[in-house]
Protein backbone atom coordinates (compact mmCIF):
# COMPACT_ATOMS: atom_id res chain seq x y z
CA UNK A 1 0.00 0.00 0.00
CA UNK A 2 1.33 3.61 -1.14
CA UNK A 3 0.42 5.03 2.66
CA UNK A 4 0.78 3.25 6.08
CA UNK A 5 -2.39 5.29 7.54
CA UNK A 6 -4.73 8.25 6.70
CA UNK A 7 -2.38 11.00 7.86
CA UNK A 8 0.52 9.62 5.17
CA UNK A 9 -2.40 9.20 2.77
CA UNK A 10 -3.53 13.28 3.39
CA UNK A 11 0.07 13.61 2.32
CA UNK A 12 -0.45 11.71 -0.84
CA UNK A 13 -3.53 13.95 -1.69
CA UNK A 14 -0.81 17.18 -0.93
CA UNK A 15 1.05 16.37 -3.59
CA UNK A 16 -1.65 15.90 -6.16
CA UNK A 17 -3.68 18.70 -4.90
CA UNK A 18 -6.80 17.18 -3.61
CA UNK A 19 -6.57 18.48 -0.39
CA UNK A 20 -7.35 21.72 1.57
CA UNK A 21 -5.40 22.99 5.05
CA UNK A 22 -8.07 24.76 6.33
CA UNK A 23 -5.67 26.83 9.08
CA UNK A 24 -8.18 29.62 10.09
CA UNK A 25 -10.35 28.62 12.84
CA UNK A 26 -13.78 27.29 12.02
CA UNK A 27 -16.90 26.48 14.18
CA UNK A 28 -17.75 22.63 14.75
CA UNK A 29 -21.14 24.02 15.03
CA UNK A 30 -22.42 24.21 11.37
CA UNK A 31 -19.50 25.93 9.43
CA UNK A 32 -17.60 22.70 8.83
CA UNK A 33 -20.46 21.26 7.95
CA UNK A 34 -21.32 23.81 5.27
CA UNK A 35 -18.14 24.31 3.95
CA UNK A 36 -17.83 19.75 3.44
CA UNK A 37 -21.14 20.18 1.87
CA UNK A 38 -20.33 22.67 -0.44
CA UNK A 39 -16.91 21.45 -1.53
CA UNK A 40 -18.61 18.33 -2.12
CA UNK A 41 -21.39 20.12 -4.53
CA UNK A 42 -18.67 21.79 -6.37
CA UNK A 43 -16.20 18.63 -6.53
CA UNK A 44 -13.43 20.73 -4.38
CA UNK A 45 -10.54 18.92 -2.91
CA UNK A 46 -11.24 17.25 0.66
CA UNK A 47 -10.56 19.47 3.69
CA UNK A 48 -8.00 19.21 7.07
CA UNK A 49 -9.85 21.57 9.31
CA UNK A 50 -6.96 22.36 11.65
CA UNK A 51 -7.78 25.20 14.08
CA UNK A 52 -11.70 24.12 15.06
CA UNK A 53 -13.00 26.25 17.60
CA UNK A 54 -13.23 25.10 21.58
CA UNK A 55 -11.26 22.44 20.63
CA UNK A 56 -7.70 22.77 20.51
CA UNK A 57 -5.11 19.90 19.51
CA UNK A 58 -8.17 18.48 17.29
CA UNK A 59 -8.80 18.00 13.54
CA UNK A 60 -11.11 17.44 11.26
CA UNK A 61 -11.17 15.94 8.00
CA UNK A 62 -13.78 15.76 5.72
CA UNK A 63 -13.90 14.13 2.22
CA UNK A 64 -11.71 11.47 1.85
CA UNK A 65 -13.01 9.38 -0.78
CA UNK A 66 -15.36 12.29 -1.96
CA UNK A 67 -13.90 11.43 -5.67
CA UNK A 68 -13.50 8.50 -7.74
CA UNK A 69 -10.03 10.54 -7.94
CA UNK A 70 -9.36 10.34 -4.68
CA UNK A 71 -10.80 6.64 -4.47
CA UNK A 72 -7.79 6.22 -7.40
CA UNK A 73 -5.21 8.05 -4.82
CA UNK A 74 -6.10 5.82 -1.73
CA UNK A 75 -5.91 2.77 -3.90
CA UNK A 76 -2.18 3.61 -5.35
CA UNK A 77 -2.86 4.40 -8.76
CA UNK A 78 -2.87 7.05 -11.13
CA UNK A 79 -5.51 9.63 -9.99
CA UNK A 80 -6.66 9.76 -13.56
CA UNK A 81 -7.40 6.55 -13.92
CA UNK A 82 -10.98 5.47 -15.36
CA UNK A 83 -14.20 4.51 -13.23
CA UNK A 84 -13.94 1.33 -14.82
CA UNK A 85 -10.46 0.14 -14.73
CA UNK A 86 -10.95 1.07 -10.97
CA UNK A 87 -13.61 -1.38 -11.06
CA UNK A 88 -11.62 -3.63 -12.26
CA UNK A 89 -8.75 -3.13 -9.84
CA UNK A 90 -11.17 -3.05 -6.85
CA UNK A 91 -12.44 -6.10 -8.23
CA UNK A 92 -9.32 -8.28 -8.60
CA UNK A 93 -8.25 -7.25 -5.23
CA UNK A 94 -11.39 -8.04 -3.36
CA UNK A 95 -11.19 -11.72 -5.29
CA UNK A 96 -7.50 -11.89 -2.94
CA UNK A 97 -8.35 -11.50 0.38
CA UNK A 98 -5.66 -11.72 2.88
CA UNK A 99 -5.80 -11.92 6.39
CA UNK A 100 -5.36 -9.77 9.40
CA UNK A 101 -2.89 -9.56 11.61
CA UNK A 102 -2.86 -9.01 15.72
CA UNK A 103 -0.64 -6.67 17.16
CA UNK A 104 -0.06 -5.48 20.61
CA UNK A 105 -0.21 -2.00 20.61
CA UNK A 106 0.08 0.87 18.36
CA UNK A 107 -1.09 4.58 17.27
CA UNK A 108 -4.18 4.30 18.41
CA UNK A 109 -3.49 3.52 21.81
CA UNK A 110 -1.34 6.53 22.29
CA UNK A 111 -4.12 8.05 24.96
CA UNK A 112 -6.93 6.23 26.68
CA UNK A 113 -9.68 7.05 28.33
CA UNK A 114 -11.86 5.56 30.73
CA UNK A 115 -14.53 6.10 33.70
CA UNK A 116 -15.90 9.17 34.72
CA UNK A 117 -12.93 10.78 32.00
CA UNK A 118 -15.26 9.97 29.12
CA UNK A 119 -16.73 13.21 27.74
CA UNK A 120 -18.06 12.72 24.38
CA UNK A 121 -18.43 16.78 23.78
CA UNK A 122 -14.29 16.79 24.41
CA UNK A 123 -13.62 15.35 21.21
CA UNK A 124 -15.28 18.09 18.10
CA UNK A 125 -18.09 16.58 16.80
CA UNK A 126 -19.68 18.43 14.56
CA UNK A 127 -23.20 19.88 14.50
CA UNK A 128 -23.13 19.16 9.82
CA UNK A 129 -26.93 20.12 9.11
CA UNK A 130 -29.48 22.94 10.44
CA UNK A 131 -32.20 20.76 11.72
CA UNK A 132 -30.33 17.42 12.45
CA UNK A 133 -31.09 15.71 16.00
CA UNK A 134 -27.46 16.12 17.01
CA UNK A 135 -24.24 15.84 16.77
CA UNK A 136 -22.94 12.86 14.81
CA UNK A 137 -20.00 11.85 15.73
CA UNK A 138 -20.46 8.42 13.09
CA UNK A 139 -20.41 9.75 9.59
CA UNK A 140 -17.40 8.63 8.50
CA UNK A 141 -16.75 6.01 11.24
CA UNK A 142 -17.17 2.26 11.04
CA UNK A 143 -18.51 0.17 13.97
CA UNK A 144 -17.04 -3.52 14.46
CA UNK A 145 -19.03 -5.81 16.05
CA UNK A 146 -18.82 -9.53 16.63
CA UNK A 147 -21.41 -12.49 16.22
CA UNK A 148 -20.53 -14.62 19.53
CA UNK A 149 -21.49 -18.19 18.13
CA UNK A 150 -18.79 -17.88 15.26
CA UNK A 151 -16.53 -15.06 15.82
CA UNK A 152 -17.70 -13.33 12.94
CA UNK A 153 -16.44 -9.85 13.05
CA UNK A 154 -18.57 -7.43 11.41
CA UNK A 155 -17.66 -4.00 10.27
CA UNK A 156 -20.56 -1.76 8.73
CA UNK A 157 -20.62 1.82 8.36
CA UNK A 158 -23.68 3.45 10.28
CA UNK A 159 -24.77 6.50 12.07
CA UNK A 160 -24.28 7.48 15.72
CA UNK A 161 -24.80 11.22 17.21
CA UNK A 162 -23.98 11.85 20.44
CA UNK A 163 -26.63 11.68 22.93
CA UNK A 164 -24.76 12.92 26.28
CA UNK A 165 -21.80 13.10 27.81
CA UNK A 166 -21.55 9.17 28.06
CA UNK A 167 -24.38 7.58 25.51
CA UNK A 168 -24.24 7.65 21.77
CA UNK A 169 -27.33 7.04 19.78
CA UNK A 170 -27.36 5.31 16.14
CA UNK A 171 -30.01 4.02 13.92
CA UNK A 172 -27.77 0.87 11.85
CA UNK A 173 -30.67 -0.28 9.89
CA UNK A 174 -32.73 -3.16 10.98
CA UNK A 175 -31.80 -5.10 7.74
CA UNK A 176 -27.88 -4.71 8.45
CA UNK A 177 -25.33 -6.93 9.63
CA UNK A 178 -25.11 -5.50 12.86
CA UNK A 179 -29.14 -5.47 13.71
CA UNK A 180 -29.04 -9.37 12.40
CA UNK A 181 -26.63 -10.05 15.17
CA UNK A 182 -27.36 -7.50 17.93
CA UNK A 183 -31.48 -8.85 17.18
CA UNK A 184 -30.25 -12.74 17.31
CA UNK A 185 -27.55 -12.79 19.93
CA UNK A 186 -27.64 -10.08 22.65
CA UNK A 187 -31.46 -8.70 22.85
CA UNK A 188 -33.68 -11.64 23.23
CA UNK A 189 -30.68 -12.46 25.82
CA UNK A 190 -30.82 -9.23 27.73
CA UNK A 191 -26.86 -8.96 27.20
CA UNK A 192 -25.34 -5.68 26.03
CA UNK A 193 -23.14 -6.55 22.54
CA UNK A 194 -19.93 -4.72 22.53
CA UNK A 195 -19.23 -1.95 19.76
CA UNK A 196 -16.72 0.16 18.89
CA UNK A 197 -16.72 2.96 16.30
CA UNK A 198 -13.53 3.14 14.20
CA UNK A 199 -12.66 6.92 12.95
CA UNK A 200 -9.74 7.58 10.74
CA UNK A 201 -8.37 4.22 10.00
CA UNK A 202 -6.91 4.63 6.25
CA UNK A 203 -9.44 5.23 3.73
CA UNK A 204 -9.45 1.71 2.16
CA UNK A 205 -10.82 0.06 5.65
CA UNK A 206 -13.61 2.67 5.65
CA UNK A 207 -14.65 2.04 2.13
CA UNK A 208 -14.72 -1.93 2.38
CA UNK A 209 -16.82 -0.91 5.47
CA UNK A 210 -19.57 0.39 3.34
CA UNK A 211 -19.32 -2.85 1.10
CA UNK A 212 -22.25 -5.77 1.39
CA UNK A 213 -20.06 -8.37 2.06
CA UNK A 214 -21.65 -11.69 2.98
CA UNK A 215 -22.88 -12.98 6.32
CA UNK A 216 -19.82 -14.61 7.93
CA UNK A 217 -16.97 -13.10 5.63
CA UNK A 218 -14.92 -10.60 7.67
CA UNK A 219 -14.71 -7.55 6.34
CA UNK A 220 -10.67 -7.11 7.45
CA UNK A 221 -9.74 -9.39 5.26
CA UNK A 222 -10.98 -8.00 2.09
CA UNK A 223 -9.48 -4.68 3.41
CA UNK A 224 -6.35 -6.33 3.31
CA UNK A 225 -7.11 -7.74 -0.31
CA UNK A 226 -7.60 -3.92 -1.08
CA UNK A 227 -4.34 -2.99 0.70
CA UNK A 228 -2.78 -5.23 -0.88
CA UNK A 229 -1.54 -6.49 2.69
CA UNK A 230 -2.73 -7.33 6.20
CA UNK A 231 -4.34 -4.92 8.20
CA UNK A 232 -3.30 -4.33 11.48
CA UNK A 233 -5.58 -4.63 14.44
CA UNK A 234 -5.35 -4.54 17.90
CA UNK A 235 -7.34 -5.46 20.75
CA UNK A 236 -9.85 -2.83 22.35
CA UNK A 237 -9.36 -2.02 26.41
CA UNK A 238 -12.96 -3.36 27.18
CA UNK A 239 -13.52 -5.88 24.72
CA UNK A 240 -11.84 -8.40 22.95
CA UNK A 241 -13.47 -6.69 19.71
CA UNK A 242 -10.19 -6.10 17.10
CA UNK A 243 -9.68 -2.64 15.46
CA UNK A 244 -7.24 -1.34 13.16
CA UNK A 245 -4.09 -0.25 15.10
CA UNK A 246 -3.99 2.95 13.15
CA UNK A 247 -6.98 4.40 13.87
CA UNK A 248 -7.28 8.12 14.89
CA UNK A 249 -10.05 7.43 17.33
CA UNK A 250 -11.69 4.65 19.00
CA UNK A 251 -14.94 4.70 20.61
CA UNK A 252 -15.74 1.52 22.96
CA UNK A 253 -19.12 0.56 24.01
CA UNK A 254 -21.72 -1.49 24.31
CA UNK A 255 -25.01 -1.66 22.64
CA UNK A 256 -27.71 -1.78 25.62
CA UNK A 257 -30.49 -4.22 25.29
CA UNK A 258 -32.84 -2.80 27.08
CA UNK A 259 -32.94 0.92 27.24
CA UNK A 260 -33.40 3.67 24.42
CA UNK A 261 -33.35 7.46 23.72
CA UNK A 262 -34.43 9.30 20.54
CA UNK A 263 -32.07 9.46 17.48
CA UNK A 264 -32.05 11.98 14.61
CA UNK A 265 -33.62 13.10 12.18
CA UNK A 266 -30.11 13.12 10.24
CA UNK A 267 -29.47 14.28 6.49
CA UNK A 268 -28.53 11.42 4.76
CA UNK A 269 -26.98 9.98 1.88
CA UNK A 270 -29.66 9.65 -0.43
CA UNK A 271 -29.87 13.13 -0.27
CA UNK A 272 -32.98 13.76 2.19
CA UNK A 273 -33.58 13.79 5.64
CA UNK A 274 -36.23 11.95 6.68
CA UNK A 275 -37.36 11.46 10.14
CA UNK A 276 -35.79 10.07 13.08
CA UNK A 277 -35.98 7.49 15.21
CA UNK A 278 -38.25 6.70 19.01
CA UNK A 279 -36.07 3.90 19.85
CA UNK A 280 -32.58 4.41 18.29
CA UNK A 281 -29.75 2.07 19.02
CA UNK A 282 -28.25 3.23 22.53
CA UNK A 283 -24.76 2.48 22.86
CA UNK A 284 -22.52 3.23 26.35
CA UNK A 285 -19.27 4.47 26.16
CA UNK A 286 -17.08 2.77 28.05
CA UNK A 287 -13.70 3.75 26.68
CA UNK A 288 -11.90 6.60 24.00
CA UNK A 289 -8.48 5.57 22.76
CA UNK A 290 -6.75 8.15 20.33
CA UNK A 291 -4.08 9.14 18.75
CA UNK A 292 -1.86 12.32 19.98
CA UNK A 293 -3.57 15.66 17.71
CA UNK A 294 -6.39 13.42 16.54
CA UNK A 295 -7.91 13.51 13.48
CA UNK A 296 -11.50 13.23 13.58
CA UNK A 297 -12.83 11.85 10.11
CA UNK A 298 -17.07 13.15 8.72
CA UNK A 299 -18.75 13.62 5.61
CA UNK A 300 -20.71 16.34 5.37
CA UNK A 301 -23.52 13.95 3.56
CA UNK A 302 -26.08 15.01 1.14
CA UNK A 303 -26.99 14.96 -2.50
CA UNK A 304 -24.35 13.14 -4.28
CA UNK A 305 -21.23 13.12 -5.06
CA UNK A 306 -19.96 12.54 -1.69
CA UNK A 307 -17.79 9.79 0.16
CA UNK A 308 -20.92 7.63 1.01
CA UNK A 309 -22.36 7.94 -3.34
CA UNK A 310 -18.41 7.20 -4.37
CA UNK A 311 -17.49 4.50 -2.21
CA UNK A 312 -20.61 2.81 -2.60
CA UNK A 313 -20.57 3.17 -6.24
CA UNK A 314 -17.63 0.64 -6.40
CA UNK A 315 -18.83 -1.20 -3.33
CA UNK A 316 -22.18 -2.24 -3.80
CA UNK A 317 -22.20 -2.79 -7.44
CA UNK A 318 -18.88 -5.72 -7.07
CA UNK A 319 -20.90 -7.29 -4.07
CA UNK A 320 -23.77 -7.63 -7.18
CA UNK A 321 -21.68 -8.39 -9.56
CA UNK A 322 -20.03 -11.47 -7.30
CA UNK A 323 -23.45 -12.39 -6.28
CA UNK A 324 -24.77 -11.97 -9.84
CA UNK A 325 -21.98 -14.23 -10.93
CA UNK A 326 -22.84 -16.67 -8.36
CA UNK A 327 -26.16 -17.65 -10.13
CA UNK A 328 -24.51 -18.27 -13.30
CA UNK A 329 -26.30 -15.08 -14.85
CA UNK A 330 -24.70 -14.10 -18.29
CA UNK A 331 -24.02 -10.39 -16.66
CA UNK A 332 -21.37 -8.19 -18.31
CA UNK A 333 -20.64 -5.43 -16.32
CA UNK A 334 -22.09 -3.68 -13.57
CA UNK A 335 -22.43 -0.38 -12.74
CA UNK A 336 -24.09 1.71 -9.32
CA UNK A 337 -23.86 5.19 -10.83
CA UNK A 338 -22.68 7.50 -7.85
CA UNK A 339 -25.68 10.18 -9.19
CA UNK A 340 -28.42 7.14 -8.26
CA UNK A 341 -27.25 6.82 -4.47
CA UNK A 342 -26.72 2.92 -4.36
CA UNK A 343 -30.97 2.90 -5.44
CA UNK A 344 -30.06 2.65 -9.03
CA UNK A 345 -27.93 -0.31 -10.68
CA UNK A 346 -27.71 -1.06 -14.27
CA UNK A 347 -26.27 -4.59 -15.30
CA UNK A 348 -25.29 -5.26 -18.56
CA UNK A 349 -25.62 -8.49 -19.71
CA UNK A 350 -24.57 -10.96 -22.98
CA UNK A 351 -27.99 -12.04 -23.22
CA UNK A 352 -31.56 -10.67 -22.66
CA UNK A 353 -35.25 -10.62 -22.18
CA UNK A 354 -37.81 -10.56 -19.45
CA UNK A 355 -36.41 -13.96 -18.25
CA UNK A 356 -33.01 -13.01 -17.16
CA UNK A 357 -34.04 -9.53 -16.40
CA UNK A 358 -36.28 -11.01 -13.74
CA UNK A 359 -33.84 -13.54 -12.55
CA UNK A 360 -31.50 -10.59 -12.15
CA UNK A 361 -34.30 -9.11 -9.95
CA UNK A 362 -34.82 -12.14 -7.61
CA UNK A 363 -30.80 -12.42 -6.86
CA UNK A 364 -30.51 -8.69 -6.36
CA UNK A 365 -33.66 -8.54 -3.66
CA UNK A 366 -33.14 -12.10 -1.86
CA UNK A 367 -32.34 -10.72 1.52
CA UNK A 368 -32.73 -6.89 0.99
CA UNK A 369 -33.62 -4.57 -1.29
CA UNK A 370 -31.62 -1.48 -0.96
CA UNK A 371 -31.76 -1.06 -4.72
CA UNK A 372 -34.97 -0.05 -6.18
CA UNK A 373 -34.91 0.45 -9.67
CA UNK A 374 -32.40 -1.94 -11.86
CA UNK A 375 -31.79 -1.16 -15.25
CA UNK A 376 -31.07 -4.61 -17.52
CA UNK A 377 -28.83 -3.32 -20.39
CA UNK A 378 -27.56 -5.44 -23.51
CA UNK A 379 -23.79 -5.36 -24.39
CA UNK A 380 -24.00 -2.88 -26.89
CA UNK A 381 -24.49 -0.27 -24.13
CA UNK A 382 -21.71 0.64 -22.11
CA UNK A 383 -23.23 0.42 -17.94
CA UNK A 384 -20.81 3.42 -16.81
CA UNK A 385 -22.28 5.18 -19.16
CA UNK A 386 -25.11 6.99 -17.96
CA UNK A 387 -26.10 8.67 -21.17
CA UNK A 388 -26.36 5.64 -23.18
CA UNK A 389 -28.06 3.44 -20.67
CA UNK A 390 -30.60 6.51 -20.89
CA UNK A 391 -31.09 5.98 -24.45
CA UNK A 392 -31.31 2.46 -24.14
CA UNK A 393 -34.54 2.66 -21.79
CA UNK A 394 -35.78 5.75 -24.18
CA UNK A 395 -35.49 3.22 -27.31
CA UNK A 396 -35.78 -0.53 -26.24
CA UNK A 397 -37.83 -0.32 -23.13
CA UNK A 398 -41.46 -1.27 -23.28
CA UNK A 399 -43.85 0.60 -20.87
CA UNK A 400 -45.50 -2.54 -20.41
CA UNK A 401 -43.31 -5.75 -21.78
CA UNK A 402 -40.35 -3.74 -20.48
CA UNK A 403 -41.21 -2.21 -16.90
CA UNK A 404 -42.27 -4.99 -13.94
CA UNK A 405 -42.98 -3.43 -10.36
CA UNK A 406 -43.88 -5.24 -7.06
CA UNK A 407 -43.61 -5.00 -3.44
CA UNK A 408 -40.58 -6.15 -1.33
CA UNK A 409 -41.73 -8.74 1.98
CA UNK A 410 -40.34 -6.62 5.35
CA UNK A 411 -37.97 -5.86 6.69
CA UNK A 412 -36.33 -6.45 2.76
CA UNK A 413 -36.81 -2.28 2.12
CA UNK A 414 -34.71 -0.09 2.35
CA UNK A 415 -35.76 2.81 5.19
CA UNK A 416 -33.92 5.60 3.82
CA UNK A 417 -35.35 5.73 0.79
CA UNK A 418 -37.26 8.97 -0.03
CA UNK A 419 -39.69 7.97 -2.02
CA UNK A 420 -41.59 5.88 0.39
CA UNK A 421 -43.57 7.28 3.00
CA UNK A 422 -42.83 7.07 6.57
CA UNK A 423 -44.79 4.39 7.59
CA UNK A 424 -43.32 2.39 4.96
CA UNK A 425 -40.00 3.30 5.80
CA UNK A 426 -40.23 2.78 9.69
CA UNK A 427 -41.77 -0.84 8.82
CA UNK A 428 -39.07 -1.61 6.28
CA UNK A 429 -41.53 -2.32 3.47
CA UNK A 430 -40.50 -1.37 0.15
CA UNK A 431 -40.73 -1.74 -3.69
CA UNK A 432 -38.85 -2.85 -6.71
CA UNK A 433 -38.66 -1.57 -10.52
CA UNK A 434 -37.30 -3.78 -12.40
CA UNK A 435 -36.55 -1.69 -16.24
CA UNK A 436 -35.77 -4.09 -18.69
CA UNK A 437 -34.15 -2.45 -21.56
CA UNK A 438 -32.68 -5.34 -23.87
CA UNK A 439 -34.56 -6.65 -26.93
CA UNK A 440 -36.08 -10.13 -26.48
CA UNK A 441 -33.94 -12.64 -27.07
CA UNK A 442 -36.67 -14.30 -29.53
CA UNK A 443 -36.45 -11.38 -31.96
CA UNK A 444 -34.65 -12.47 -35.08
CA UNK A 445 -31.32 -10.34 -34.96
CA UNK A 446 -31.72 -10.52 -39.10
CA UNK A 447 -35.56 -9.46 -39.64
CA UNK A 448 -36.89 -7.93 -36.59
CA UNK A 449 -34.47 -6.63 -34.05
CA UNK A 450 -33.83 -2.20 -35.27
CA UNK A 451 -30.47 -1.83 -36.22
CA UNK A 452 -28.34 0.68 -34.07
CA UNK A 453 -27.26 4.03 -36.33
CA UNK A 454 -24.30 4.65 -34.44
CA UNK A 455 -20.82 5.42 -35.59
CA UNK A 456 -19.54 1.71 -34.77
CA UNK A 457 -22.43 -0.30 -35.67
CA UNK A 458 -23.34 1.57 -39.22
CA UNK A 459 -20.18 1.74 -40.63
CA UNK A 460 -17.31 -0.72 -42.45
CA UNK A 461 -14.30 -0.95 -40.28
CA UNK A 462 -11.74 -0.11 -42.35
CA UNK A 463 -14.05 3.18 -43.23
CA UNK A 464 -14.40 3.50 -39.53
CA UNK A 465 -10.48 3.53 -39.08
CA UNK A 466 -9.66 5.91 -41.70
CA UNK A 467 -12.39 8.62 -40.78
CA UNK A 468 -10.57 8.42 -36.87
CA UNK A 469 -7.47 8.62 -38.75
CA UNK A 470 -7.97 11.52 -41.00
CA UNK A 471 -10.22 13.62 -37.92
CA UNK A 472 -7.60 16.29 -37.89
CA UNK A 473 -7.12 16.75 -41.09
CA UNK A 474 -11.03 17.21 -41.49
CA UNK A 475 -10.44 20.45 -39.71
CA UNK A 476 -11.08 19.11 -35.94
CA UNK A 477 -9.10 19.78 -33.55
CA UNK A 478 -9.07 16.57 -31.42
CA UNK A 479 -11.47 13.41 -31.13
CA UNK A 480 -13.93 13.88 -28.82
CA UNK A 481 -12.39 12.15 -25.33
CA UNK A 482 -13.99 8.87 -24.02
CA UNK A 483 -16.08 8.96 -21.24
CA UNK A 484 -15.35 7.86 -18.05
CA UNK B 1 -31.43 35.10 30.40
CA UNK B 2 -34.11 32.77 29.18
CA UNK B 3 -32.13 29.59 28.19
CA UNK B 4 -33.20 27.88 25.13
CA UNK B 5 -34.03 24.18 23.82
CA UNK B 6 -35.24 22.55 21.34
CA UNK B 7 -37.49 19.54 20.54
CA UNK B 8 -38.80 17.05 17.93
CA UNK B 9 -42.15 15.79 17.69
CA UNK B 10 -43.66 13.89 14.94
CA UNK B 11 -46.90 16.07 15.19
CA UNK B 12 -47.00 19.42 17.18
CA UNK B 13 -50.67 18.70 17.35
CA UNK B 14 -49.89 16.58 20.24
CA UNK B 15 -47.71 18.97 22.29
CA UNK B 16 -49.82 19.19 25.53
CA UNK B 17 -49.76 22.16 27.49
CA UNK B 18 -50.07 23.79 30.44
CA UNK B 19 -49.41 20.11 31.96
CA UNK B 20 -46.95 18.34 33.10
CA UNK B 21 -45.15 16.10 30.53
CA UNK B 22 -41.79 14.13 29.72
CA UNK B 23 -40.55 14.72 26.32
CA UNK B 24 -36.61 15.03 25.87
CA UNK B 25 -35.30 18.10 24.98
CA UNK B 26 -31.43 19.35 23.40
CA UNK B 27 -29.40 21.94 24.43
CA UNK B 28 -28.90 24.79 22.31
CA UNK B 29 -26.79 27.32 25.06
CA UNK B 30 -23.37 28.25 24.04
CA UNK B 31 -20.80 25.70 25.40
CA UNK B 32 -19.36 22.68 24.34
CA UNK B 33 -22.42 20.40 25.17
CA UNK B 34 -24.40 22.40 22.71
CA UNK B 35 -27.02 19.85 21.14
CA UNK B 36 -26.83 16.81 23.84
CA UNK B 37 -30.03 15.67 25.40
CA UNK B 38 -31.80 15.73 28.24
CA UNK B 39 -34.61 13.68 29.57
CA UNK B 40 -36.98 15.96 31.47
CA UNK B 41 -40.43 16.29 32.85
CA UNK B 42 -41.84 20.03 32.57
CA UNK B 43 -44.88 22.22 31.55
CA UNK B 44 -45.23 23.73 28.50
CA UNK B 45 -47.25 26.64 26.63
CA UNK B 46 -47.69 27.92 22.72
CA UNK B 47 -47.50 31.35 23.77
CA UNK B 48 -44.66 32.19 25.87
CA UNK B 49 -46.60 35.35 27.95
CA UNK B 50 -48.23 31.76 29.83
CA UNK B 51 -45.10 30.49 31.07
CA UNK B 52 -43.51 33.86 32.16
CA UNK B 53 -40.71 32.22 33.91
CA UNK B 54 -40.22 29.56 31.26
CA UNK B 55 -37.31 29.29 29.01
CA UNK B 56 -37.18 29.42 25.04
CA UNK B 57 -38.22 26.07 22.96
CA UNK B 58 -37.50 25.71 19.45
CA UNK B 59 -40.48 23.32 18.09
CA UNK B 60 -39.17 21.15 15.00
CA UNK B 61 -40.85 18.27 12.75
CA UNK B 62 -39.51 14.82 12.94
CA UNK B 63 -37.52 15.47 9.67
CA UNK B 64 -36.18 18.35 11.46
CA UNK B 65 -37.67 21.56 9.98
CA UNK B 66 -38.42 24.50 12.18
CA UNK B 67 -42.22 25.76 12.91
CA UNK B 68 -42.41 29.46 12.57
CA UNK B 69 -43.76 29.91 16.44
CA UNK B 70 -41.43 29.54 19.50
CA UNK B 71 -42.95 27.48 21.98
CA UNK B 72 -42.12 28.23 26.05
CA UNK B 73 -40.58 25.37 28.54
CA UNK B 74 -40.31 24.93 32.13
CA UNK B 75 -38.54 22.52 33.37
CA UNK B 76 -39.67 20.27 36.40
CA UNK B 77 -37.27 17.94 36.88
CA UNK B 78 -34.41 15.90 34.92
CA UNK B 79 -35.48 12.64 34.72
CA UNK B 80 -32.74 9.43 33.55
CA UNK B 81 -30.57 9.78 31.22
CA UNK B 82 -32.22 7.03 28.95
CA UNK B 83 -35.65 5.34 28.82
CA UNK B 84 -36.60 1.53 28.79
CA UNK B 85 -36.91 0.18 25.59
CA UNK B 86 -35.19 -1.69 22.89
CA UNK B 87 -33.39 -1.24 19.74
CA UNK B 88 -35.33 -0.35 16.62
CA UNK B 89 -38.87 -0.83 19.01
CA UNK B 90 -40.68 1.13 16.50
CA UNK B 91 -39.60 -1.25 13.78
CA UNK B 92 -40.38 -4.33 15.91
CA UNK B 93 -43.52 -2.46 16.60
CA UNK B 94 -44.21 -2.12 13.03
CA UNK B 95 -43.77 -5.97 12.31
CA UNK B 96 -46.71 -7.02 15.19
Amino acid sequence: MAFKDLREFIKLLNKTGDVVHIREEVDWDLEIGAIGRHAYEIQAPAQLYEKIKDYPGHRVFNGSLGTFRRVAIAMGLDPNTSVKQLYKEYEARINSPIKPIVVSDGPCKENIVTGDDIDLFKLPVPYIHEGDGGRYIGTWAFEVTRNPDNSWDNWGMYRFMVHNKRYMVGWPRYSSHLSMVLHGKYVPQHKPMPIALVLGSDPLCSMIATAPIAINANEADYAGGLCQEAVKLVKCETSDLLVPVNAEIVLEGEILPDRTVQEGPFGEYPGYRMEGAKDGVLVRTKAITHRNKPIFTIISLGVPPDDSSIAASLTAALAMKRRLLKHNLPITEVFVPPIGVTHIVVVGVKRGGNEVAKQIKDVLTARRADVNKIFVVDDDIDPFDFDQVMHAFATKCHPIRGIFCEEVEPPKGNALTPCYNAKERRAYKGAIALIDCTWPPELDKITSVPMKNSFNIMFPPALKDKVLANWKTYGFKERKKEKK
Amino acid sequence: MKKEYQIFTPDIKNLIENKEIKLTIKDLNPGTSKYGAKIVKAILASDSSKLPDGDVLHVRSWIGALYPQTWAIKIIEELDETEPGIPHGETIRAKK
